[in-house]
């Protein structure tokens, strides 16, 4: 009997545990679905490292408009199911005002209908959902695609006579983005693409793709998409001899890119935020900004890549300008308030949110880096 | 000694009363709880309707398949295209898809169910990949890792399930009607030679059943409801793309199964609860919440082999008095 009477007092506590309504709201609270877990882990992760300083260094100074900031961050193991979970929990259970939302797209897409219908801002890592209406609540802090081909394609052609190319892409919505991009603006750049490939994610060999894109000529190599498969593309490159072919990778953390530079030397070269490359910043206040962060990001975390959680900050740092702007917490007073921020220097780029432009980075932010001396170097 | 009369009366209160009334007052408790809460046990009511109809051609049939995730997304491509794209009525296009996906069942399983064992398993695993790697590759139909958003919600003509909660009850009723299904083929002849295949396929041979004949027809119905769980999923949440079903689908589904009672008629809903609702139990625990999650998992299949339906068997029946005897009787 008492055993009877203890398991269902552990299932109502259970309930009522995930039935908890929040309580009064006396924090202003930021929400981050991110994958913790899963293929968007090395970004997200350090983009919710590089959000959780931002909040500590808002209330360091006294929070926002007299609030103090309050940081929730869920782990979507980088699945859309798991995201409209955690996404729900954090709107119903936690009450937060704003979201600042990781880099899985299809995860920020799922949840965006019931985001957009608590009338919640969202300032995103991944690209903007494909609903005019879901856009109108929805900002992103990721550069578009075309600055990351603008960037490789005005460097190939300054710096080589390679005019063939070959471009290798992983099926994520922002590598699709940018492989139309790289094809629609590679006549116009004065390259010809001769090959177009896809791998997955965690394909361990690509040879066969490599192998297609040298027999129809090209030069080098533009790859688009994150992670591990750089470092498995470079290794195929050494493996099959092709002692002149060029890899030119997207933007990333700064381990698989130092491991692909590992392989292939200066031949390979990256796409990177001057942030990634200190060096390469630029006097002024886009200098003092991003070096206010890397002071605090190398404090707790030495010398950890700081891009992802650069981007991480800067999207705190765009939610605590807004609020001062609307000069309120009220989610559509916000929503609207970030549509006014421009000319905002961030640690990654500067940011120009307008009505029509919900894409903050609107000047091309990027270097062509190199692995030198096993530091990151502009090429 | 019990009598016919009180033993039926009892298990059919056992079968059929406890576990309908524990799902609606889940349900109960869902309606008058927070979106989250209606969100987890929305997904729980459509993993438990996929689950139940995994549990036909693996509980009941005895077979193995880990491609039914292929027939999910049939279904939940299905829905999405021919609503979203086309407006169909969500309720036309789910019933549509559904037709489809028991077409392709047919068609597939046919061949393929002449396999057996490990080669039926690996042959479904492959089905489940072909249509995984389809749904990314084919970005003109399904948009690839893009998704399909802007799904419409459940509803028939002008008549729309515009809040989740509306949705939850409608998830109730399609699971309320599942498992009725799975109870009444269950205990039909169908239901009964499902189940002798699954003891012994030589055996039910030379019992006149045309073995191959039901193994398709038990792997069309799985189908079936798989499809119908892709469709209200992508109703329920108004987005789908390929990773929802993928691999992790598979997992689930047979952590489910396995948890909840293999071949039992309520274990599916069970194992659907909690495998989704335990980690939302845990989530306070951060990192660790994969791993006492994990340690539950092990503790309840070591501690209840047969799955949770199966403790159900460990309540004692309240026996009705003793008839008098004919000597006391006066």
């Amino acid at each position: 009997m008492l055993q009877r009477h203890m398991t269902a007092l552990a299932v109502a506590v259970g309930l009522t545990a995930l039935a908890q309504p929040g309580f009064a709201q006396d924090t202003y609270k930021i929400g981050s679905a991110v994958g913790l877990t899963g293929y968007a882990a090395a970004s997200d992760r350090a983009w919710r490292d590089g959000q959780a300083l931002a909040v500590e260094a808002l209330n360091a100074k006294g929070g926002l408009l007299g609030k103090k900031v309050e940081y929730i961050a869920e782990d979507n193991r980088s699945e859309p199911q798991e995201a409209v979970v955690v996404y729900r929990k954090m709107m119903s259970n936690d009450k937060v005002n704003v979201f600042a939302s990781g880099c899985v797209s299809a995860g920020n897409f799922a949840a965006a209908g019931a985001v957009v219908r608590a009338e919640t801002p969202m300032v995103l890592c991944s690209i903007l959902p494909p609903r005019p209406e879901e856009v109108k609540w929805a900002y992103s802090i990721l550069p578009p695609p075309r600055f990351e081909m603008e960037a490789r394609y005005n460097w190939l052609k300054a710096n080589t006579q390679v005019r063939k190319i070959g471009i290798m892409h992983d099926p994520t919505p922002y590598a699709q983005l940018m492989r139309d991009v790289g094809v629609k603006s590679a006549q116009e750049a004065g390259f010809e693409v001769v090959a177009v490939e896809s791998y997955k994610p965690d394909d361990v060999d690509m040879s066969v793709q490599i192998g297609r894109i040298n027999a129809a000529g090209a030069g080098a190599i533009v790859k688009m998409g994150q992670g591990g498969s750089t470092v498995t593309i470079a290794k195929n490159i050494k493996q099959l001899g092709l002692e002149k072919m060029i890899l030119l990778a997207s933007l990333d953390d700064g381990a698989p890119l130092k491991a692909a530079g590992e392989e292939l030397g200066e031949r390979f070269m990256f796409v990177a935020p001057r942030v990634q490359i200190p060096a390469a910043l630029q006097p002024g206040e886009p200098k003092e900004v991003a070096e206010a962060f890397l002071k605090i990001w190398r404090e707790k975390f030495g010398d950890r890549d700081p891009n992802a959680g650069a981007r991480g900050w800067d999207s705190v740092m765009v939610i605590a300008k807004a609020v001062q702007l609307a000069n309120s917490f009220e989610g559509p007073k916000v929503r609207d308030a970030v549509e006014k921020i421009s000319g905002f220097q961030g640690s990654f780029a500067k940011y120009n949110f307008s009505p029509e432009q919900h894409v903050g980075i609107t000047e091309n932010p990027y270097v062509i880096g190199v692995l030198r001396g096993g530091q990151f170097q502009v090429k | 000694m019990t009598s016919p009369a009180t033993t039926s009366t009892s298990r059919w209160a056992r079968g059929v009363v406890l576990p309908v009334a524990a799902v609606l007052a889940v349900m109960v408790f869902a309606l008058n709880s927070s979106g989250y809460v209606v969100t987890v046990i929305g997904f729980a009511a459509i993993y438990a309707i996929f689950v139940t109809g995994l549990n036909f051609f693996m509980g009941y049939t005895g077979q193995a398949s880990f491609g039914q995730n292929a027939f999910a997304a049939l279904g939940g491509y299905g829905s999405a295209i021919l609503s979203g794209n086309y407006y169909w009525d969500p309720l036309l296009a789910l019933v549509v898809s559904m037709a489809f996906a028991g077409v392709v069942a047919a068609i597939v399983g046919y061949p393929t169910l002449k396999l057996r064992g490990h080669y039926l398993a690996m042959a479904t695993f492959a089905l489940g990949l072909i249509t995984y790697e389809i749904s990314i590759e084919w970005t003109g139909l399904t948009s690839g890792y893009m998704g399909i958003s802007g799904i419409p919600p459940l509803g028939v003509g002008r008549y729309e399930l515009g809040t989740e909660k509306q949705m939850l009850v409608a998830l109730t009723a399609f699971l309320l009607l599942g498992v009725w299904i799975s109870t009444r083929l269950r205990d039909s002849r169908f239901g009964r030679a499902l189940r002798a295949i699954a003891g012994s396929e030589p055996a039910a041979q030379a019992l006149g059943i045309n073995v191959a004949r039901y193994k398709l027809m038990a792997f069309v119905v799985a189908a079936l409801y798989a499809s119908c769980a892709g469709s209200l999923f992508a109703h329920f949440v108004g987005f789908i793309s390929p990773e929802v079903f993928g691999g992790a689908m598979v997992i689930q589904s047979f952590t489910m199964l396995f948890l909840g009672g293999i071949g039992t008629t309520w274990g599916p809903v069970i194992g659907a609860l909690m495998v989704l609702m335990l980690p939302e139990f845990l989530r306070g625990l951060k990192e660790l919440q994969d791993v006492v999650y994990s340690c539950v998992l092990v503790m309840i299949l070591i501690f209840a082999p047969k799955g949770l339906a199966g403790l159900v068997a460990l309540i004692p029946t309240r026996r009705a008095p003793a008839a008098p005897r004919p000597a006391e009787a006066k």
